[in-house]
């Protein structure tokens, strides 16, 4: 028994999961209980263990799995594990509304536990296993919430990104003939190695919701069960993180090369996919009525920030989409716990349905205020540091289509963060909501601690950054350099710090100005202009219904496309099972065996082949 | 210690010297609000051009009544027009002044007798300039200006302290006439 | 430390009274065009003072406290702004990004209490204000990227400048034509002048995002604005003309951009915002990006 052995974590938590379901039959609220206890328990021993360098890898129980503590797996295993822990204090709260309330609670842990099985292996079999676990497990809280048609669609694309993982190992045990992720990397080589570089870029792709496997991003946050979605985008996502990291970085894959660039043919494509990406996931996000949709789609367009900086590949790129993966989590994960605080006092998250929340819910806005500003990556927050990193590599690589997807979502993020802010929490207070209190203490708590650690990574990065320097130089590349304060990158350098104390000066001198002149007078509301109009209904004078309707017009007709794609690959597939159905499956027996004697006997011969 | 050359100043004598120097400010910068009602508002535009250019004494036009100074009526009052100036008269931030543009708004003008327009504009809301004709000339207007920032000067355009302090009679002319300032009907709910 | 603040706030203060100045000297050339007299030439200076002036109303805390974020969030980035090649608070830190992003916090309060106000016309302003702003912002983004790719890699805005003062080296407004043609277009968006001044549109949505503002509140939106503009132009002057060795350059050069960009802009008359967003994602974009890639990968630098 060693407690600080990764095996140990693992199969306590495995065993409290169960516990939580038995627990959770008896007691809903107490089984949701333990997944806060579990998830803060699993998060305290990874970051502790972790980072004194204490964690035992040796196994004792679990067959045929191997362990192994490597500093990108340290690094995200923390971040993930935070995010669990930090919103399962959410989950007594929103139990009640669940089907399965015992079940919930196991899943909850479950998937935990298969994240930190793939962070901490150093064999692709276990790492397949652990990912397929999370993958059923976390699959299995997404129709708790709204609606069962969701869960199939992420059950396809994650289909899609599994068998591309499988395939990738299976390429690169052929080469180097055991599962070990370390040597299967590295002695992967020639046309196999582009393949497995595309490959495991469609499994980084199918978790991290990038364009063309986006679909299921927006439905699945849209309609899973709201602390699931703050999961989700905080968490799991990251998986497609961690796969693209193994991929994009530790691969090189050989077509050409482009010269004017220096970079290969089969990089820049990613790297434009990645951008397509950006751009997709910002205009989709900007049409969005629904606040939980906006935010997935956002987490769309900041996953092609971590594709196209990893697909750069050098020291500056890296540590910008390693720290956007620690900054977007606690981002997302505290705006989607924003919003769904407001949506359990609700019971909506449409935008055109809200207004106002700020009156009744200061704290919840500042939090939400807090993380859109990291989101949009505007300085003093965490955002700004990781894309201030990624501008540098970009520009420092000289390549400006991709450019315009950066330049593009960073800007449109400014005005899809804001549409929440303006429709939801700002406006006119509607009267049906007029009595609604903040929300409880303990799901403010983690909020408040997520936007401290947001401000912390904005103000100074730089004790985060030296960690993931260690993790960019296991990778095989420069470091950045950082000082205590201060962080070069190829263009220049910042003082992050210095940015937020003037930003500090620069208010302390604004209210200075304001407290000086004459108080002004208290008016409500609806006492507003109104070119002399007399208004007493507040949805009349709420602005929320289509706010971007000029923008939207301009790209309304071509939003379906990918839809159609899609629904027009399935209706050939099907064409083509109706043909199999009828040739090889019907009711006479001989026909049957007649193709089994064929198939065997192909197998064979591929076997002696082979 | 207090010092026996220089008596410090009463809190009311500083208020009375910062308001002062305000007013400066104010009259140099009129910031208008046109509610163009009735025909005088024509003046309005060879004031503002090159013929009469008003931008010369600060003046401008401004889009909503928080933002303005002083609120032009140019010509007469409907009584439906009325509850939306006092409406939007109330809106504006203070001090405020009030110019009156022809005789629609000081007697009632060529419509006296009229039943849905009101004759003397002053009993409902205060009213610091009037300026006479119908229409007025554009040097009538120019001057009504320059006559209320002489007065500005002078603190005699209290209108608006006025109206704070003779609220209940304004607001017994305002009801006596028309009933509901803040209309509520089937339309406004 | 305490001494580069001060210099930062002198800096701030610098671009207010300058800014203010030359906004009153431009109303009376744009009178001038007109035939007009126009104001004096210390006219915005009363109209901001009065504004301190007078008794203004409040919508909440959300309301003042955006204000107060807005204007601290420009004299913030005001303190980073080089003026000329000596007069900068924090050396080395004046990076070009900061000045894009620290930008948006303050129009992000200003968005913030305008939203918060409760008027549907501000919120109609804000969003115009922000698509404005995905039109521009990306061609002009292009452009600094080619420019700071020229310059063998640094962002620092005073560096760029002394970059164009080699002998050698032309101004990137003649280096980089195609590019130099973006950034004054871009640079008229971001002031909000005549053709892209739809997120104001006094006629339209009652001046957009300051509908409710009156009194102290819009006095402070107004130094704001003033700021704002100071580092825009100044941007421009550093990054495309060379940036400034003395201060008289420097104001002949914020006077003639200024006054430039008042001159094109009084002709013209307002786009409608969809329009706007075409407009800059046709030609500028496109400029912007053959600029982009003749410069760097063919190197064709005049
Ligand atoms: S005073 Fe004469 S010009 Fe003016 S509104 Fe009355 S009728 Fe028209």
């Amino acid at each position: 028994m060693n407690f600080a052995s990764i095996e140990m974590i693992l199969m306590i938590t495995l065993a409290s999961g169960v516990l939580a379901y038995l627990i959770g039959k008896l007691n809903a609220k107490l089984g949701s209980i333990v997944t806060i206890l579990v998830s803060m328990y699993v998060t305290i021993a990874v970051i502790y263990f972790g980072y004194n360098g204490e964690l035992v890898i040796t196994t004792e129980y679990l067959p045929l799995v191997t362990f192994k503590v490597t500093n990108i797996g340290l690094f995200f295993a923390s971040t993930v594990t935070f995010v669990f822990a930090m919103v399962s204090f959410f989950n007594p709260f929103f139990i009640d509304k669940y089907k399965f309330k015992a079940l919930y609670s196991m899943l909850y842990i479950f998937s935990l536990v298969g994240i930190l099985g793939v962070f901490f292996t150093d064999n692709f079999m276990t790492l397949f296993v652990f990912f397929e676990f999370t993958v059923w497990s976390s699959m299995f809280l997404i129709p708790m919430g709204k609606s069962t048609k969701s869960t199939t669609l992420y059950f396809a694309m994650s289909t899609i990104g599994s068998f591309a993982l499988l395939y990738a190992i299976f390429l690169m045990r052929s080469q180097s003939g055991s599962f070990d992720i370390d040597q299967g990397l590295a002695m992967v080589s020639g046309a196999k190695a582009t393949w497995t570089y595309i490959l495991l870029s469609v499994a980084a792709f199918a978790k991290l919701g990038a364009f063309p496997l986006h679909l299921w991003l927006p439905k699945v946050l849209g309609d899973a069960p709201d602390p699931v979605t703050a999961v989700f985008s905080g968490g799991l996502e990251k998986l497609g993180a961690f796969v693209a990291v193994m991929g994009l970085v530790r691969l090189a894959p050989v077509s050409f090369n482009i010269g004017a660039i220096d970079m290969d043919f089969a990089r820049y494509v990613i790297a434009f996919i990645g951008s397509i990406t950006i751009i997709i996931g910002t205009l989709m996000a900007i049409r969005q009525d629904d606040a939980k949709k906006l935010l997935a789609y956002s987490s769309m367009s900041n996953g092609g920030y971590i594709i196209v900086a990893l697909t750069i590949g050098n020291g500056i790129a890296i540590s910008g989409a390693l720290y956007h993966v620690l900054a977007h989590a606690i981002a997302s994960a505290a705006a989607f716990l924003a919003i769904a605080a407001v949506a359990r006092k609700t019971n909506t998250t449409k935008m055109s349905e809200l207004g106002g929340m700020i009156h009744n819910m200061p704290i919840t806005y500042m939090v939400y205020l807090i993380a859109i500003i990291s989101m949009a990556g505007i300085p003093p927050m965490g955002g700004f540091i990781s894309k201030w990193m990624i501008f540098q590599a970009v520009i420092n690589k000289g390549l400006p289509i991709i450019a315009i997807g950066v330049f593009f979502g960073s800007i449109g993020s400014f005005l899809y963060v804001f549409r929440p802010l303006a429709a939801l929490f700002l406006g006119q207070q509607l009267p049906e909501y007029k009595h609604l209190k903040e929300a409880p203490f303990f799901m403010v708590l983690p909020m408040i601690i997520l936007s401290g650690l947001i401000i912390y990574t904005g103000v100074l990065p730089n004790y985060i950054l030296g960690k993931i320097n260690e993790i960019v130089v296991d990778l095989g590349a420069t470091a950045v350099t950082i000082t205590e304060y201060t962080i070069t990158g190829f263009n220049g350098t910042i003082h992050p710090a210095l940015i937020s104390g003037m930003f500090g000066v620069g208010v302390f001198v604004a209210f200075l100005i304001f407290i000086t002149f004459k108080k002004s007078k208290k008016v409500t509301l609806m006492d507003t202009y109104t070119a002399g109009e007399f208004i007493y209904t507040e949805e009349l004078l709420h602005y929320s219904v289509d706010f971007y309707a000029p923008l939207e017009r301009l790209y309304e007709k071509y939003i379906h496309i990918m839809e159609k794609t899609y629904d027009s690959i399935r209706n050939k597939i099907a064409e083509v099972g109706h043909f199999f159905k009828y040739y090889f499956f019907t009711n006479k027996p001989e026909v049957s065996v007649f193709w089994i004697v064929i198939i065997v006997s192909l197998l064979l011969w591929g076997e002696s082949l082979w | 210690m207090k010092s026996t050359k220089f008596s410090p100043m009463t809190q009311e004598q500083i208020d009375k010297k910062w308001w002062e120097i305000g007013n400066y400010f104010r009259r140099n910068s009129l910031w208008m609000l046109m509610y163009c009602t009735g025909c005088c508002a024509i003046e309005l535009p060879p004031a503002m051009t090159s013929a009469y250019d008003m931008e010369r004494l600060g003046m401008g036009p401004m889009a909503t009544p928080r933002q303005a100074d002083v609120l032009l009526v140019t010509g007469y009052l409907s009584l439906k027009t009325l509850r939306r100036l006092i409406y939007t008269y109330e809106q504006m931030s203070e001090p405020k002044y009030v110019v009156g543009f022809g005789s629609c708004t000081i007697n009632g003008g060529i419509y006296h007798d009229s039943h849905a327009v009101i004759n003397k504009l002053d009993q409902y809301i205060p009213v610091d300039v009037y300026v006479a004709g119908c229409m007025p000339n554009t040097e009538a207007v120019m001057n009504g200006f320059t006559d209320l920032m002489g007065m500005i000067k002078n603190k005699t355009a209290r209108g608006w302290l006025d109206y704070k302090e003779r609220n209940d009679w304004y607001k017994k002319n305002q009801l006596d006439s028309l009933g509901e300032v803040l209309v509520h009907d089937e339309f406004h709910e | 430390m305490v001494v580069n603040i001060l210099v930062g706030l002198g800096v701030a203060l610098f671009g207010f009274v300058l800014q203010t100045a030359m906004g009153g000297i431009n109303r009376k050339i744009v009178a001038r065009v007109q035939k007009r007299i126009g104001p004096k030439w210390y006219q915005e200076f009363i109209d901001i003072f009065k504004l301190f002036s007078k008794r203004s109303v409040s919508h909440g805390w959300i309301f003042d406290f955006g204000v107060i974020m807005a204007l601290g969030g420009i004299i913030a980035t005001a303190m980073f702004m080089p003026v000329t090649a000596n007069i900068i608070a924090f050396e080395g830190y004046d990076n070009f990004f900061i000045f894009v992003y620290l930008l948006a916090v303050g129009m992000l309060g200003m968005a913030m209490s305008a939203s918060g106000s409760g008027n549907p016309l501000a919120s109609i302003g804000v969003m115009r204000a922000l698509t404005t702003m995905l039109a521009y912002e990306v061609p002009f983004m292009i452009v600094v990227m080619t420019i700071i790719k020229l310059t063998g890699g640094t962002s620092s805005v005073s560096e760029i400048a002394a970059f164009q003062q080699i002998a050698g080296n032309n101004w990137f407004i003649i280096a980089l034509p195609l590019g130099g043609i973006v950034a004054i277009i871009s640079l008229m968006g971001m002031l909000g002048k005549k053709p892209f001044e739809t997120y104001i549109a006094p006629a339209e949505i009652a001046s957009g995002p300051m509908v409710e503002y009156g009194g102290k509140q819009l006095g402070m939106l107004f130094v704001m604005h003033e700021i704002t503009v100071f580092i825009e132009v100044s941007l421009f002057i550093h990054l495309f003309l060379g940036g400034a060795a003395t201060l008289g350059v420097y104001l002949l050069k914020y006077f003639l951009v200024y006054t430039a960009l008042n001159l094109i802009s009084s002709v013209y008359a307002r786009f409608k915002i969809d329009q706007v967003v075409v407009f800059f994602y046709k030609w500028p974009l496109f400029m912007a990006v053959t600029q982009a890639i003749i410069a760097i990968y063919l190197g064709w630098v005049i």
